[in-house]
């Protein structure tokens, strides 16, 4: 049983709309941050450097708790 | 601060836990209290709810678990929680477009691509709405459902906790859906909840709405198999214009030509075939079996009346002396 043309191209309109929909959340993300002025992945990167930084720290004590 | 950010993620990851299966338990409780299935449960059926229910888990979690365990870090091995800094809000946003809609498209095409029926055919054999039905489906539909993957991807990312969010208010919003308590029914009926009815039926999937997708009839200003797909949102069936709104509840469910497949066979299909000849999980059967609908559940009616004529009512056995 074939699928009918009228269905398919419903279908191919509706998926092209649906790539639209799927980008619209993280587009209204960055517009909001690019408005606000927020960059939240650097907090992110700042906080992985300090945790280096500790952990190098602490790997001078070669994993000993003493 | 923290400690109450902490709390808040315990009780999202408790309710992800055990708060699923409670809600199934406890509606599925008030269901059967309320005499809402009204013995149409018979012992096929009950096989092949009960079946679908549980022996799908035993394949699904360790694949999803090999998935998030060995399959993400082999392929992403640097992008671990490279999204954790995106905030809740956000996060949860994408997710619940990318999660929903990607249900939305895979039940879709499986509605209207005639080769795929077949695999989703087994959650509309039902002929009746409620808990005992809402997992029913073919094991093929449940191991490729794909959203299970890419909210597994998006865990992994770094968006656990909005993902969970999601999850719990996805799936009561669907389990909802498919209950035969009809919770929407007073905001249809007071003229001050009509507006939130108007919002409501139309952002989600309501009882009258997805009920509408499992009637046995379509095109009736009541039943219509042919759309009503969403999940979560029912916002993506007014986009797509797929959607069918009436605020009215179908007289019957299931598929009109029913004649109960084995339960192997709704589970297992192709792997087992049914033995119900003409049906479309028989070895020759059609992909899609194309009847006239309301002659088919006159069919049906007379079928399941003839089985009750057959077997003898309980008031026939003897009656029992206090004496």
């Amino acid at each position: 049983m074939k699928i009918e043309k009228a269905t398919k191209d419903q279908i191919t309109r509706n998926v092209i709309l649906s790539l639209f929909i799927y980008i619209l959340p993280i587009a209204a993300m960055f517009i909001t941050f690019l408005i606000t002025g927020q960059r939240p992945w650097e907090k992110k990167t700042h906080q992985i450097e300090n945790i280096k930084t500790i952990t190098s720290k602490n790997s001078q004590n070669n994993g000993s708790n003493d | 601060m923290e400690a109450t950010i902490d709390f808040i993620k315990r009780i999202i990851d408790n309710l992800n836990g055990i708060g699923f299966p409670f809600l199934v338990f406890f509606i599925g409780i008030l269901e059967v209290t309320f005499g809402l299935y009204k013995n149409k449960w018979p012992k096929n059926e009950r096989w092949v709810d009960i079946s679908c229910f549980i022996l799908p888990k035993l394949v699904i979690q360790p694949l999803v678990a090999y998935y998030s365990l060995h399959f993400l870090p082999l392929i992403f091995s640097e992008a671990k929680n490279v999204f954790s800094w995106v905030p809740f809000f956000w996060g949860f946003a994408i997710i619940a477009v990318a999660d929903d809609l990607t249900q939305y498209w895979y039940h879709r095409l499986h509605h209207q691509i005639p080769w795929l029926w077949r695999f989703h055919r087994t959650h509309h054999s039902a002929s009746y709405m409620g808990m005992a039905m809402a997992s029913r489906q073919n094991i093929i539909y449940t191991i490729f459902f794909s959203q299970i993957y890419l909210t597994a991807a998006l865990v992994y990312l770094g968006l656990g906790i909005p993902a969970i969010a999601v999850r719990i208010i996805k799936s009561t919003i669907t389990t909802l859906a498919h209950s035969s308590i009809p919770w929407d029914k007073p905001f249809y009926k007071y003229r001050a909840l009509r507006p939130i009815a108007w919002v409501l039926e139309r952002l989600i999937s309501t009882p009258a709405t997805h009920h509408a997708h499992h009637a046995a009839t379509t095109d009736d200003g009541v039943g219509y198999y042919k759309g009503n797909f969403g999940n979560m949102f029912f916002l993506w069936d007014v986009i797509f214009g797929t959607a069918h709104i009436s605020r009215q509840y179908p007289a019957a469910y299931g598929i009109s030509h029913y004649e109960g497949d084995q339960w192997t066979a709704q589970l297992l299909w192709p792997i087992f075939k049914s033995k119900v000849e003409g049906s479309e999980l028989a070895p020759n059967g059609p992909e899609v079996r194309i009847e006239d609908d309301y002659e088919a559940l006159a069919r049906r009616e007379a079928n399941r009346e003839r089985k009750k004529s057959v077997t003898p009512p309980l008031t026939a056995a003897p009656v029992l002396s206090n004496n």
